[in-house]
């Protein structure tokens, strides 16, 4: 399928071309004798050239002297715009890290306080019962950081919908959230020598050729 | 590159299955979904996780712990790495002739697939006794 990693269907919310693409994978069991591989030879609907994106929102510098404080204040202008979509969809991929859905601030304090302790080890003591321990927690705190910001993009106005390329460029080069990634995958970098399992860990947080100059792995 | 130093998964044997009208249908995913209570995917992880085909994508979440894909989409639509509402569509217009009661669910970013061999010997086994005809698999 010449698809881009993801969207195994092609196209979200295109439920044609989906029921296209199931039918031509189920199809292969009346048309083939033997195990093989068949190219899907038809580009998804949504690829192409398409116009720059850019936020809609005017992100002015976040004050404050404290990661948790700037996170909170930038992550505080998409919290409306996420519940708009929830409520629109009846649905959220917020959670993974085991909080609520009424407890995103909570999510942002935590990743926040991560970046600016440094503290690798004990989880975040804001009220949320984790799915995970530290440190693979922080994967998820910024998984569950993401899904906010992604999900406000997707009711904001604006010409089209941000690719992955667009919203790992915004969120690295413009954002507090950016900024405080890399902050925990410093940390994680200072303390992979004594924990090798770190450095997977930053992979986790960091999509591949988004830290500094070197691999995430 | 990594792709090409994977190890290598012979292909089974060619089982020449019903007409799809008459099959009952399973989804098999790597996507790393599962039910909010469900307990979460952790790195190498080698089990995975029942899904409903009774299912809400509202009671769903995605633990897969790749930041290398786009989630965008399936935010948008989990229909497009889990097709639950395109199975029961087809199945409504007559195309397969079921779906199954449990899909299943792993979660991929494993460099040795061979690794799941028993997890997918046993899904195997289930889908089978569940007279599931055809497993749809879906990486992500």
């Amino acid at each position: 399928m010449p698809f881009p990693l993801g969207r195994p269907l092609g196209s979200a919310s295109d439920a044609e071309f989906q029921r296209t693409v199931v039918r031509a994978a189920l199809d292969l069991l009346s048309t083939q004798i033997e195990p093989g591989i068949v190219d899907f030879a038809t580009d998804a609907p949504d690829v192409g050239e398409q116009e720059p994106w850019a936020c809609p929102l005017n992100l002015a510098p976040a004050t404050g002297d404290s990661f948790a404080d700037r996170l909170g204040a930038e992550a505080s202008r998409f919290l409306p715009w996420a519940a708009e979509t929830r409520r629109r969809r009846g649905r959220s991929l917020f959670g993974a890290s085991g909080a609520a859905l009424d407890q995103q601030r909570e999510v942002v304090q935590a990743l926040g306080s991560v970046a600016d302790s440094g503290n690798l080890t004990d989880a975040p003591g804001v009220g949320i019962d984790w799915a995970f321990e530290m440190p693979l927690l922080i994967r998820h705190l910024v998984d569950d950081v993401r899904t906010i910001y992604h999900e406000a993009l997707a009711s904001q106005p604006g010409s089209r919908a941000p690719t992955h390329d667009d919203l790992n460029d915004w969120i690295f080069d413009s954002t507090v959230l950016g900024e405080v990634i890399i902050a925990i995958a410093d940390y994680l970098t200072a303390a992979a020598d004594e924990q090798p399992i770190l450095t997977f860990i930053r992979g986790f947080v960091v999509p591949e050729g988004r830290y500094r100059d070197q691999s995430s792995f | 590159m990594r792709a090409d130093n994977m190890a290598r998964v012979a292909p089974g044997p060619w089982i020449t299955p019903k007409p799809l009208a008459e099959s009952t249908v399973a989804i098999v995913s790597t996507a790393g979904m599962h039910r909010r209570g469900d307990p979460p995917f952790v790195a190498g992880d080698l089990s995975y996780r029942i899904i409903p085909g009774t299912s809400d994508f509202s009671d769903l979440v995605m633990t897969h712990v790749s930041a290398n894909f786009d989630r965008t989409a399936v935010q948008d639509d989990p229909n497009v790495a889990f097709p639950l509402d395109r199975l029961r569509e087809l199945h409504d217009a007559g195309e397969i002739g079921g779906v199954s009661n449990w899909h299943y669910s792993f979660m991929g970013a494993m460099p040795n697939p061979s690794l799941f061999e028993e997890a997918g010997t046993e899904v195997g086994r289930l889908l089978a006794a569940d007279g599931v005809d055809v497993a749809l698999l879906v990486p992500i």
